[in-house]
Parts: C-alpha cells; sequence; structure tokens
C-alpha cells in the first residue's frame, strides 16, 4: 500500500516506514514532523497510512499501565503532527480514533466490571439502557452534532469490513453491536434529536470549555478504569485496534468500490477529475460489468501530470515498481473510453454528463468537502444541470472538523506551476496565485460513497459520532 | 438611458470620421503588428507571381464560365438567389418580420474530407469532426490572394486569435485581393467579384479555420455591398469605393465602437473594484486600460485556461500599464471569484436568445459569479451579434486539435511514464523490440495517447453561457440586457 515516494533514496512514506521498524518512537515522531512539513509525504491516504504505523508504535513502546497516560501519551504526539500540517486533517483523524480506541478499550473494561454480561455484549448493552445518558448529554450541551458520541456511545466501526457483506454496507456496524441493536440506538437518537439544536447548523465553538471541562471528567474515569482494572491488557488491546484501522485504510478501495454496480448504469456518461486512486477503482469495479463512457477533467496545473499517467497507465507517475503487488489496469485497458478534457471545458460537457464523481481531500462534518481544486467548479456546473454528484472517500477522511473558517483548510502551492519562474518579468508584477483545494459546500454534493455504504450529506454528521469521541474532537 | 446613448452612438462614428485613417490601429493586440504585414507584404513583394496567377484565374474563370454559363445565368436572375458557396447573407429585403428571423443553415464543409486514420468517435462531437484544419497553404486553390494565404496560417496558428481581429485582419486582406482584382471581360464586377474571386478565398480560410461570427457577419456585408454596385460603375472607381466601404466599415463596427464600449464600460468600474476577467479581449483590455486611465483605483484578476494561455498576454499588458493584476488559472476560479467585485468579459457572438458564446470556460466564471450575484458584464460590438441561437455548447462548437492541450512542457512530465506503459501498446507502436537505454522524446507522448485504444483527448473552443448568468451587455449602441440582443442585431443590419 505504499506510495508518495519516486525513489526509494528521497524521503517520503516508504522510507518513514522502513525507518519506523528501527527506530524509537520519539525520533520517528520528529521525522515524521519534518516530513509533514516539508510537504513530503502529503495527500490524506500515505498520511493516514504514516500516522496509523507511528501510533501503532508509540502504543508499543508505552510503559505502563494507565489508560490516562496513555491517552495523554498519544494526544501530545497527535497536537504535534497537526500541528506540523493542520490542513492534512486526516493526521488529526487518526490520531482522534486511537484515542477512541483507548477509551473504548476503558469502557469495555468498566461495563465488564459492574455488569455480568458476556464481553462481547458489553460494549454496547448496558449503554443502550438509560440510566447514564442523561447525565452525560447534559454535560456537553453546547456541542451538538458530536453529543451524539456521548448521548449514545457506539464504538467506533475499527475492525476489519471485510468481514461485512455489500448488503451490510448500506448500515453502519458497530463494533461488536448486533445490527439490530444499532438500528434500535439510531432511532433512538431521532426520537431524542428534537430535544437539541440541530446539528448541521449549530457549528458552535467546539473549543468550550465545557470540551475542557469533560477532558478532565473523562480522565478521572481513565484514572478509575487503573485502579480497578489489573488484569486487562490495555497496550495490546489498542495494538489489536490500531491493526484493524490499518486494514481499514487498506480495505477501503475495495469496499468503495464494491458499492460501483448500484450506481454506475450502462451507457453513463461519467465526468471526474484528477487522479485519485480511490475513483479509478469504482470505476474498474462498475467496468467489469458494464460499459460507460468517462470524462476525465486533467485538473491542470496541478495534478494534470498524474491525470495522465493514470488515464494512460492507470497509475499516478509516483509509483515506484515496487509498489507493484497490486497491479491494477487502466480504464481504458477495461474497455472503458476516456476523454481528457481541459478543466475549461466542464461546462461546455456538463449538459450530456450523467454523474460526477468526485474525489476528495477531507470530508467535513457538515456534509461539506476539501478537494483538488476544480471541484467546486464542477459541483457547481453539476449543480446548475442537475446532475448528480456523487464523493467518493473512505471514512478515514471523514472529519469532526467544522468548516468554521473555509480559508483555513485551502493550501497554496506553487504558483511556478501556473507560470514559470522563468517567465521573470510576468512573475514579478503580476500576483500568481495557485490554491491546491477548493472547498465544495454540502448541497452541491448528492451522495457520498464510503466504504461503508452510500450516505446523504446531511448524514454525515452521524458517521462522526460513531467514529470519534466528543472527548477527542479538541486535541 | 439606453436611448441617449445608442443616439450618441450612430452620431459619434459620423464626428470621428475624420482621425480614423487606416483601419483600426489595434484591433486587438495579437493582430497588430501582423496584420499590415499581412496585407502590405502580399501585393508588393508577390506582385509577379501573384499575376501571373491572377492571369490563370481569369482563364479559368471564363472557361468554367463559359462551361457553366446556363447555370451561372439561373444564378444571376434574382437578388434573392444564394450565390454557390453556400454562405448564407441576410435577406437583402425584409419581407416580414418572421422571416429575417429564420436560422442560418449550418456552414458546411463541401468535399466531405475523409475520416482521419486515427479513432473516428468523438464522443458527442462527432458532428464537427469534419471541421478541416488546414496547417500549410498545400492544396490551396490558386485563385487563393497571397494575403489571404499568409493569413489562413496566421489563423491556423492562433498566431491572429480572437473574432475582431480575425474580421479586421481578413477585411485588409480583401481589400488586397479586391485592389488586384480585374474583371474578367464579358462579365461586371458585381456579378463576378464574389462568387469567382472572393469564394476561394473565403474557402480557403474557413478550411484554415472556421470562419468566426463576426468574419461571417462582415463577408455577408461585404457581398451585400459588392451586389449593390451599379454595374455601370467604371471597374475603377467600383473597387476604390469597395475598399473605402471596407475602411469605413472597419472604422464605424470596430474602432469607434470600441473607443464608445470602453466608454460606457470604464463608467461601471468604480473606486476599489475588483474586476475578474477570462481569457483575454481586446475590448475589455482598452477598457480596463481606459479606466486606469482615468484614476480609477482597482485591481485586475485574470483568471485564464489551457492551451492558448491567451489570459497571460492581457495580464502582461495590463500590469506593463501599471495595473495591479492577479493570474489564476480555471481550475482555481472559485477562489477567483470569492474576491471579485465585478466580471467583464469579451464575447467571440452574442446568440439572438441572449446567449453567450465566447471563449471556453467563460461560463464557469461566469457561473461562479451569477452564484455570489456579482454582476457580470459582457462588452460586445454589435458586429458580434448574429441571428443564430444556441441552446448548449454542443451543437455548435469549433473543435481544434487534440494535441494542442499537451504542450512541450506537459509533454517531458509525462516521459517517465513510459516504463509504465502497457506492453501491448509499445508492441503496437513498434518500440518493444527496440527498446533501448535511449532516451524517450516528448514527441513520443502524444503517439502513446493516440495509440491507446479508448483514450482521447478533447478540445473545443467555446462555450456557450446562458443568459440568466449575464446582467448587462455593453456595446456601441448602449448597454442593454441579454434579451435585448435580437433587437439590436436587428436594427444594425438594417443599417447596412
Amino acid at each position: 500500500m505504499a506510495q508518495g515516494a519516486t525513489v526509494v533514496t528521497t524521503p517520503g512514506l516508504t522510507s518513514f516506514l522502513k525507518s519506523l521498524k528501527t527506530t524509537p518512537a520519539d525520533p520517528s515522531v520528529d521525522y515524521l514532523i519534518a516530513l509533514l512539513k516539508r510537504r513530503q509525504i502529503r495527500s490524506s491516504r500515505p498520511c493516514a497510512i504514516a500516522t496509523t504505523a507511528l501510533l501503532l508504535r508509540v502504543v508499543g513502546e508505552f510503559k505502563g499501565r494507565d489508560a490516562a497516560k496513555l491517552v495523554q501519551r498519544i494526544r501530545d504526539v497527535g497536537r504535534l503532527l497537526v500541528a506540523a500540517q493542520p490542513r492534512e486533517v486526516v493526521v488529526g483523524n487518526i490520531v482522534r480514533r486511537v484515542l477512541g480506541l483507548v477509551r473504548e478499550v476503558v469502557d469495555e473494561n468498566m461495563d465488564s466490571d459492574t455488569n455480568v454480561t458476556n464481553e462481547t455484549e458489553a460494549g454496547s448493552q448496558p449503554e443502550a439502557s438509560s440510566p447514564r445518558r442523561p447525565v452525560l448529554s447534559s454535560s456537553i450541551s453546547t456541542f451538538s452534532p458530536l453529543h451524539y458520541a456521548v448521548a449514545e456511545p457506539m464504538h467506533s466501526s475499527f475492525q476489519s469490513e471485510a468481514t461485512f457483506d455489500s448488503a451490510d454496507l448500506s448500515r453502519r456496524p458497530p463494533l461488536t453491536a448486533s445490527h439490530t441493536t444499532s438500528l434500535g440506538h439510531s432511532l433512538f437518537g431521532l426520537f431524542s434529536h428534537p430535544e437539541t439544536p440541530s446539528a448541521s447548523n449549530t457549528p458552535t465553538g467546539q473549543q468550550s470549555p465545557t470540551g475542557k471541562g469533560l477532558t478532565t471528567l473523562n480522565l478521572e474515569r481513565l484514572a478509575d478504569f487503573n485502579k480497578s482494572n489489573v488484569n486487562v491488557d490495555l497496550k495490546a488491546e489498542v495494538q489489536d485496534g490500531i491493526k484493524e484501522l490499518q486494514d481499514e485504510l487498506e480495505q477501503s478501495d475495495e469496499l468503495i468500490a464494491a458499492n460501483a454496480l448500484e450506481h454506475i448504469h450502462a451507457n453513463e456518461i461519467i465526468l471526474t477529475h484528477t487522479a485519485s486512486t480511490s475513483v479509478q477503482k469504482f470505476l474498474l469495479a462498475a467496468a467489469r460489468k458494464r460499459k460507460f463512457t468517462v470524462v476525465h477533467a486533467e485538473t491542470h496545473p496541478l495534478d494534470h501530470t498524474a491525470t495522465y499517467g493514470m488515464a494512460l497507465t492507470g497509475k499516478k507517475r509516483e509509483h515506484t515498481p515496487s509498489d507493484e503487488e497490486e497491479t491494477w489496469k487502466p480504464l481504458i485497458a477495461a474497455g472503458i473510453e476516456v476523454y481528457v478534457i481541459p478543466d475549461s471545458h466542464v461546462f461546455a460537457i456538463m449538459s450530456r454528463v450523467n454523474k460526477v464523481i468526485l474525489a476528495t481531500h477531507t470530508v467535513l462534518a457538515n456534509g461539506g468537502l476539501v478537494a483538488a481544486s476544480g471541484a467546486a467548479m464542477i459541483a457547481k456546473a453539476a449543480k446548475e444541470h442537475q446532475t448528480p454528484v456523487v464523493v467518493v472517500s473512505g471514512v478515514y477522511k471523514l472529519s469532526p472538523v467544522y468548516p468554521f473558517d473555509i480559508a483555513d483548510l485551502i493550501e497554496y502551492g506553487d504558483a511556478g506551476s501556473v507560470v514559470p519562474y522563468d517567465d521573470g518579468d510576468f512573475v514579478d508584477k503580476v500576483d500568481v496565485e495557485a490554491p491546491l483545494f477548493d472547498y465544495v459546500p454540502a448541497d452541491l454534493v448528492d451522495l457520498y460513497i464510503t466504504n461503508l455504504g452510500g450516505h446523504a450529506p446531511s448524514f454525515l454528521y452521524r458517521i462522526v459520532a460513531d467514529h470519534y469521541r466528543t472527548e477527542d474532537i479538541t486535541l | 438611458m439606453s436611448d441617449a446613448q445608442s443616439a450618441g452612438a450612430v452620431q459619434s462614428p459620423a464626428a470621428a470620421t475624420a482621425p480614423v485613417a487606416e483601419a483600426p490601429a489595434q484591433p486587438s493586440g495579437e493582430s497588430e503588428n501582423v496584420t499590415p504585414a499581412a496585407a502590405d507584404s502580399g501585393p508588393k513583394k508577390m506582385s509577379a507571381a501573384e499575376l501571373k496567377k491572377q492571369k490563370q484565374a481569369e482563364k479559368q474563370a471564363r472557361r468554367a464560365q463559359t462551361k457553366a454559363a446556363v447555370p451561372a445565368q439561373s444564378q444571376q436572375n434574382g437578388p434573392k438567389s444564394q450565390p454557390k458557396d453556400n454562405i448564407p447573407r441576410p435577406m437583402p429585403i425584409r419581407t416580414r418580420p418572421s422571416q429575417t428571423n429564420e436560422p442560418m443553415p449550418k456552414e458546411v464543409k463541401r468535399e466531405p474530407k475523409k475520416p482521419s486514420p486515427k479513432k473516428t468517435q468523438s464522443l458527442f462531437f462527432g458532428h464537427l469532426i469534419n471541421q478541416p484544419r488546414q496547417h500549410s497553404m498545400v492544396g490551396a486553390s490558386k485563385d487563393v490572394h497571397p494575403a489571404v494565404l499568409a493569413l489562413g496560417l496566421q489563423y491556423s496558428s492562433y498566431t491572429i486569435c480572437g473574432s475582431t481581429a480575425r474580421m479586421v485582419a481578413m477585411l485588409i486582406a480583401f481589400k488586397a485581393v479586391i485592389e488586384s482584382y480585374q474583371t474578367p471581360p464579358g462579365n461586371s464586377l458585381a456579378r463576378h467579384l464574389t462568387s469567382h474571386h472572393l469564394s476561394p478565398q473565403i474557402d480557403y480560410l474557413r478550411s484554415c479555420r472556421p470562419l468566426s461570427i463576426t468574419m461571417g457577419n462582415a463577408i455577408r456585408w461585404l457581398k451585400d455591398v459588392i451586389i449593390k454596385i451599379d454595374p455601370s460603375t467604371p471597374e475603377a472607381d467600383a473597387k476604390r469605393d469597395l475598399v473605402t466601404e471596407i475602411d469605413d466599415f472597419i472604422r464605424d463596427r470596430v474602432t469607434v465602437a470600441d473607443k464608445l464600449i470602453a466608454e460606457n464600460g470604464f463608467k461601471k468600474i468604480e473606486k476599489g473594484d475588483v474586476v475578474l476577467t477570462y481569457a483575454s479581449s481586446s475590448i475589455v483590455e482598452k477598457t480596463l486600460v481606459r479606466a486606469h486611465k482615468e484614476g480609477i483605483p482597482f485591481t485586475v484578476i485574470v483568471v485564464d485556461s489551457k492551451p492558448l494561455f491567451e489570459g497571460k498576454q492581457l495580464a502582461r499588458k495590463l500590469s506593463d500599464q501599471g495595473l495591479s493584476v492577479k493570474y489564476l488559472l480555471i481550475t482555481s476560479a472559485s477562489h477567483a471569484v470569492k474576491q471579485a467585485t465585478k466580471v467583464l468579459l469579451g464575447a467571440h457572438a452574442m446568440m439572438s436568445n441572449g446567449r453567450l458564446y465566447s471563449r471556453v470556460g467563460t461560463a464557469i466564471v461566469s457561473m461562479l459569479a451569477h452564484a455570489q450575484t456579482l454582476p457580470v458584464i459582457v462588452l460586445c460590438e454589435s458586429v458580434k451579434f448574429t441571428e443564430r441561437v444556441a441552446l448548449d455548447s454542443i451543437v455548435g462548437n469549433e473543435l481544434a486539435p487534440a494535441d494542442e492541450i499537451l504542450s512541450e512542457s506537459e509533454r517531458k512530465a509525462l516521459l517517465p511514464l513510459k516504463d509504465h506503459l502497457p506492453d501491448s501498446l509499445l508492441r503496437k507502436l513498434g518500440e518493444k523490440e527496440a527498446e533501448g537505454p535511449r532516451k524517450p522524446k516528448t514527441g513520443e507522448v502524444m503517439k502513446w495517447i493516440e495509440g491507446s485504444d479508448n483514450l482521447q483527448m478533447l478540445q473545443i473552443l467555446y462555450d456557450v453561457t446562458p443568459a440568466e448568468y449575464i446582467n448587462l451587455v455593453i456595446t456601441e449602441y448602449g448597454s442593454l440586457p441579454p434579451s435585448s440582443v435580437p433587437v439590436v442585431h436587428r436594427l444594425s443590419t438594417d443599417k447596412w
């Protein structure tokens, strides 16, 4: 699954993963920070892989059984990583999910202490019963969309999704809970919904004091866990969880692609942009059964080389021959007609396009997304033509962050790719800009397809609630 | 207000007659140093060859005439009968209002080009694939005037680009054509010039690049002028009249019109405005420079796109004038529009249903601006108005060669892909055997893409912007909503 490094000698994901095997945690943290800062690891998937690998190492080297200290340690590492490259939101996502893992292990064991039910059900059953719930939800009433995480503490689905068949994918299977209970959960959540401000339009400040208060409250709980549980191997369980997370990263593309046939019909004309492995695999999965046409906007100037690489060979250019364990054909080899168009043609072509499939960099909790620049105009043009916009994204890209300030999320790239610096006269006088990302508001998106299935943008907050603990929203 | 302005527009050409001598000083940036050369070099340098050509042409024409005496006769028996070349012209007499609006038949290329050896399917642009694009004068009819030959090459290489510039350059070349024309004995100039001498020139130009709407308008006007020449006028006088008519046309419809539009347009720019424009339009440039000279503090954002990068020229020129300019590509259009307060656009043509036909990408910019309720203002001479209507950008458009999309540097960046290309493709290109450590050349990249089945690149030149995205059209007749375009078009064609 290694990507991102051109040659073995240049620092990148491959070299980082290699060095991680021999280097202890602390220098590795520094190394990853340096790589992130220098943009030698960039884009969501490599960042996610690097972060999970690093956290696995960090947890592995953690001494002692103190859950609170472990949480603190992960949080410290996470803060450093996020500060190094705040726009790679995925890093924060992974850290939060690992923190959630620790808390989950704690919760499970606390519950198994108090309840006599068997261990696998312990996670969900007692919490479904109400006694504890009102207390918790009242303690964080301000941060509405995510308080469900506490109001109804469902466990993150860290387990390998491979165990679910595609029929189950439309639901979000919570860990260890049976599907019926999960349904019960969400219905219960629905009923309790009106009590609180609407989830999608109340992005209140997440740095509120209540959040902090909660954190301390939770740390106390973790401390309690310390005293009461002697026989639980916290470290091993968390490590298992992280490994499951790694599996999820690895399999998310395949799981997304499993939905392809439900969304692409014969002889469709599909417009996509930039070079995305997820989209490519999604289309390939459909190409096995159906004939359709792909119109590919090249995303000049930042991604067009990769786009052409994708169209010609099925791989982005950066892929090294060593990555070739999983080779896949380009779409054209699967008998799909691919038309590469300059980005300016999007509006002209849109009236004949049946579906727009977008790749994404990050999905935000309000249903909006940050994607390669050009995505906003494509989505808008699609909206004007009433063409459905489908966003393909792994759950790991789904972030609990709200876009309070959109400009914060946009990174600006090398202006030399727009106008080469040898045109010194021009560059001197004219202000050249090259934003890397676009923010696409939720109302321009019709459907999200994740490794858990298809969701409406308005539903994403719920998946956020399933995957992240409120306590961890603020790292 | 629009009345007053249009009145001014009608008067001022007369007032400005004196200073405008030689056509437009700058019909557009690109053409300014090219067109005079094209027009001059033709008759002067190649006059010997040209004379020979002329004679041959005449001989041929005479032969053709005797052979086809009957059809030629029948062709001339009424002002309504169309010349053979299938170029529609406005009805000389406006019979009923409903008739004048009838859509022009699409200009069809006569000789069917043999299907390109490459892949023939081209998404839903198959109907445009027969549009020829000639890059050399090989095979040009020998009747074609040298000035026109040169012009055609400048068209096909985008040296002269932009609908106004192309039209002006064509008219200037036609002046040379007319000056060197001699009516064969037994023919009148009014009958012979258009069909036998001008048509080959137009056909050649069309084979270099499909005619622009303005060129079509100008040709129609010119034919109309020619046909109205009194047969009793001596040839020299008629030719002189025609040349002055052409000069007047360029002056009235372009030079003075541009001045008026810039005059009206710059008033829309207010202090502190951030004016966004897409690609390059000579009239937008003039307006912005005018506003800058007027001392209005404002900044400009130029949004541009592959492959022509016309906006780069505009940004360069504007910054040379001392304007503060920001330059972004179309992928960042949503960022650019966020910073802007006003959008000024040039046009290739205004359709009779109020839609704007312009450089591909214009629709995206106006859509984004409209979504943010920014005013979208189109600056457009009335010569760009057409009675044609369009709903989408697909039925009527211009297909450009796809290999223009990839620039040399981009091809270079793609070279490392070679190791990853499927074997079947390399074998097809006959490279598998000759494999060696040799360095791949940039030219190969196009071969890979052409060689790969199912993979194609597509490039069109224009798109159609819906009328609802456009707030204002500024013409030399004044400022109007897009819905008034057909009215003004009617007015302006009646005047011809």
